[in-house]
């Protein structure tokens, strides 16, 4: 067993203080306040920031892994992540799930024209999955996709597509074959710019907007434009699901025990400082537990994966895990904020000008997007533990 | 050592490509089919069912027979003939303490090897040369006596111990002692007037008076140990810092106690879902429910998490992390409580048969209460992370 940090070899350090003097250099200010959770910039203005900085990076030499074919030095690669992380900026922009699929299922034209601009930032990428009536039964999906000459024209309608508002791909799937269920299902790429797309970004409980709506109208879709086979986007699909499920329960919940302390120490509880409280330092307790738990679920779960012995169960056990933590932690921070803890950003009162408040709003995503928690139940069940099948019901 | 922060997502730092090895290496896995085969077929559980209201559980020729699997010697060094299967040894035990807890083994595993373990590093030459072999062999047993209320406290211990001439007079109790009745050996925890110290005191010295206590737990067996003037050497005492013994004892048992709790839910949990697919109700199996489902879902989900809780404290433990502390107590807390709630909720989902006597599930529910209470109960454990988060908030602070 080991899962100690590979030691980064002196010679790096070189690599590493170039890439600090251009990230001082290169860095650009946003007035776009961020949060925690996959937050999308409100301003067109944010957004060519951000471009021009992924693009400077990537000219630079600067290059994630996951949007290239070719084999790269991982240590440059770690000291990257590690830089670019501390810049507390976004450095892939856009929803970066479609990459996994064309790597695994693109042609090679799709994958040089794709990628690269895709690292670049030139190209931001959304997800056409979602539909208001196919969420956790995402193989019910009605989005229709028809054969005419060599183009598919699709009629249809998204929903939680994240980045939709500035994105110029959209990684969409359709039904291409008149059965139901996933084997009528084919994966796309779609232009965001082409006539009959029509973008609707949604204002969330959390009053921001980081979701849209995509009404798809007539769309053509040239068929050299289809990721995989005919028929086999469902395929393609779980690629990038079970890699978004891992995402979220990989998602940091950063030093949480830590970070309550320091809630709990400004707080008071009948008179005195909340952190006297024994039912709050057994709270604190377990949430440091569960927070590292956490931690070594994702090293169980990569392990597994490496060896080729991953179970079913292994990414909607994380998600579960990581996404209740994140709801309950906030939940116990605003309860320790005692009234205070109703004021919101903005309030000159409220606490780290709201963040937790957000925290707890923005929870929800975590427990609902990627398979709501339900869903995962059942997955675990029926699906990893072989139990029998829900029937489904006959209500179209 | 600094372990992998792999945070993903947001933190990005996986370490780099180089893919984390949280798992067993093959003579591990070795070791783990070898023990399961040999439980299987020496001591599986409905050997105790004859035994479960006797006085003794503890077969001492057995127990003779299996330290040969390495039960007892992995944390004693080769030349008092100990050994380890790889060069983590609290890794090796993990798996050992999986087997055991599946088939609920009443052995004082736990306490023989912490004792193994305080003697190997701290011991004399003359304690290693005395104490090591017969344990490593599974000649001899070891209890732990650590104070009067079972805690992990030491203002709990009620043992003096005074200085007479080269001689050391202990005098007081310590009770919850797994192994008391059967032990040869005990490594007592007692108050001095400068201090707290470790004294190997043999079952056979004149003042040591032990009485079986009646338990919760029917597959393993606890006493009272009694010292009335009970006179050792001055050389049968550990040399060495007794804050730090007592806090490497603790750990030591929590993992491997978290171990055996690992086993034994998996074992459980598993007969579970057979059962739930096999019990038919309203024409359909009862797992076919999804009020069920869920319920087995969030019992998949306690095993995992109790399961890398374990598997990560004894690497941190074994290789020294820096989060060493915060890891155990995740165990010590998780798991203790995690395999409490499985229990009970396999009870449950059992109904009515598994409220009956012949029905194993509450030996089950038995065990894990106790264990509850053992070697830092969960609320201790929360309290000493809570304390640990507050280091690392004035930590983050300065």
């Amino acid at each position: 067993m080991d899962v100690t940090v590979p030691e980064i070899p002196a010679r790096y350090d070189g690599y590493r203080a170039e890439l600090r003097r251009f990230i001082v250099d290169h860095k650009p200010t946003l007035g776009w306040k961020q949060r925690s959770g996959l937050r999308v910039p409100e301003e067109e203005a944010d957004v060519d920031a951000l471009r021009e900085w992924v693009r400077s990076l990537y000219d630079a030499g600067y290059r994630l892994a996951q949007f290239l074919l070719e084999e790269v030095d991982e240590h440059e690669q770690r000291i990257l992540e590690q830089e670019l992380g501390a810049t507390g900026l976004p450095f892939v922009l856009g929803n970066p799930l479609v990459a996994g699929a064309l790597k695994a299922f693109g042609t090679p034209e799709q994958q040089a024209r794709h990628l690269p601009p895709m690292a670049r930032g030139d190209h931001i990428w959304t997800q056409l999955f979602s539909e208001p009536n196919a969420g956790s039964d995402l193989a019910s999906l009605q989005t229709r996709a028809e054969l005419d000459g060599d183009v598919y024209v699709v009629h249809g309608q998204k929903v939680w597509s994240t980045w939709a508002q500035w994105a110029d791909y959209g990684y969409l799937l359709a039904r291409t074959e008149p059965v139901p269920g996933p084997k009528g299902i084919t994966a796309f790429i779609l232009d965001m710019h082409a006539a009959g797309v029509d973008v609707r970004p949604l204002r969330e409980m959390t009053g921001t907007t980081d979701f849209n709506e995509v009404f798809l109208d007539g769309v053509r879709v040239p068929v050299s434009d289809v990721i995989g086979a005919r028929g086999e986007g469902w395929k393609v699909a779980n690629v990038s699901l079970m890699t978004e499920r891992t995402n979220v329960g990989g998602g940091s919940t950063g030093d949480i025990a830590a970070a309550l302390v320091g809630v709990a120490r400004a707080h008071r509880r009948r008179g005195r400082p909340a952190i006297d409280d024994d039912s709050v330092r057994q709270a604190i307790g377990a949430f440091s537990a569960r927070s590292r738990i956490q931690r070594a679920l994702g090293y169980r779960v990569a392990t597994k994966a490496a060896k080729g012995a991953a179970d079913m169960w292994d990414a909607p056990v994380t998600k579960i895990w990581f996404s209740e933590l994140n709801l309950e932690v906030a939940e116990f921070a605003l309860a320790l904020q005692g009234a205070r803890g109703a004021l919101v950003e903005g309030d000159p009162d409220a606490v780290d000008d709201g963040a937790w408040q957000d925290r707890f709003l923005y929870a929800r995503a975590w427990t609902i997007a990627g398979g709501s928690n339900e869903i995962m139940r059942n997955l675990i069940a029926e699906r990893g533990l072989g139990l029998p099948k829900e029937r489904r019901g006959d209500i179209s | 050592m600094v372990p992998n922060p792999q945070l993903g997502f947001f933190g990005r730092d996986r370490g780099g490509s180089r893919a984390v090895n949280f798992a067993f290496n093959a003579d591990q896995e070795l070791l783990r089919e070898s023990t399961r085969r040999y439980l299987a077929d020496h001591h599986p559980l409905s050997a105790l069912r004859p035994v479960l209201e006797a006085p003794e559980v503890f077969d001492r020729d057995a127990w003779r027979l299996a330290a040969g699997l390495g039960w007892t010697a992995m944390l004693v060094p080769p030349e008092h003939d100990g050994g380890s299967v790889t060069d983590q040894p609290l890794v090796d035990l993990v798996v050992l303490g999986e087997e055991l807890g599946r088939v609920l083994h009443p052995g004082p595993f736990v306490p023989t090897n912490v004792v193994a373990d305080a003697v190997s590093r701290w011991g004399s030459d003359a304690q290693r040369k005395a104490v090591l072999p017969p344990l490593a062999r599974g000649e001899q047993v070891a209890a732990w006596c650590l104070t009067a209320d079972g805690s992990v406290e030491p203002g709990s211990c009620e043992v003096r111990a005074e200085r007479r001439g080269d001689a050391l007079v202990l005098e007081g109790v310590a009770r919850y002692v797994h192994g008391a009745t059967v032990a040869d050996l005990f490594l007592v925890l007692a108050r001095m007037p400068d201090g707290l110290v470790h004294v190997l005191v043999p079952a056979t010295a004149d003042g040591v008076g032990v009485r079986l206590q009646q338990c919760l737990d029917l597959t393993r067996r606890f006493g009272v140990v009694t010292l009335e003037r009970v006179e050792v050497d001055a050389a049968d005492v550990l040399d060495h810092d007794a804050g730090a013994v007592l806090e490497r004892a603790v750990e030591v048992a929590t993992v491997l106690q978290a171990a055996e709790a690992v086993g034994a839910a998996d074992f459980l949990f598993h007969a579970t879902v057979a059962y739930l697919q096999d019990r038919v109700q309203f024409g359909r199996t009862i797992a076919s429910f999804q009020a069920i489902k869920h319920r087995v879902a969030d019992l998949l989900l306690t095993l995992e998490a109790m399961r890398a809780a374990a598997h990560y404290a004894a690497l941190a433990l074994n290789d020294r992390f820096d989060d060493r502390p915060a890891a155990v107590s995740t165990a010590g807390s998780y798991a203790g409580d995690g395999f409490a709630f499985l229990c009970g909720e396999s009870l449950q989902l059992h109904g009515g048969v598994g409220f009956t006597w012949e029905h194993d599930v509450h030996l089950f529910v038995r065990r894990a209460k106790t264990s509850q209470a053992l070697y830092g109960d969960p609320s201790w454990h929360r309290e000493r992370l809570c304390a640990l988060a507050e280091v690392d908030a004035a930590q983050r602070d300065a």
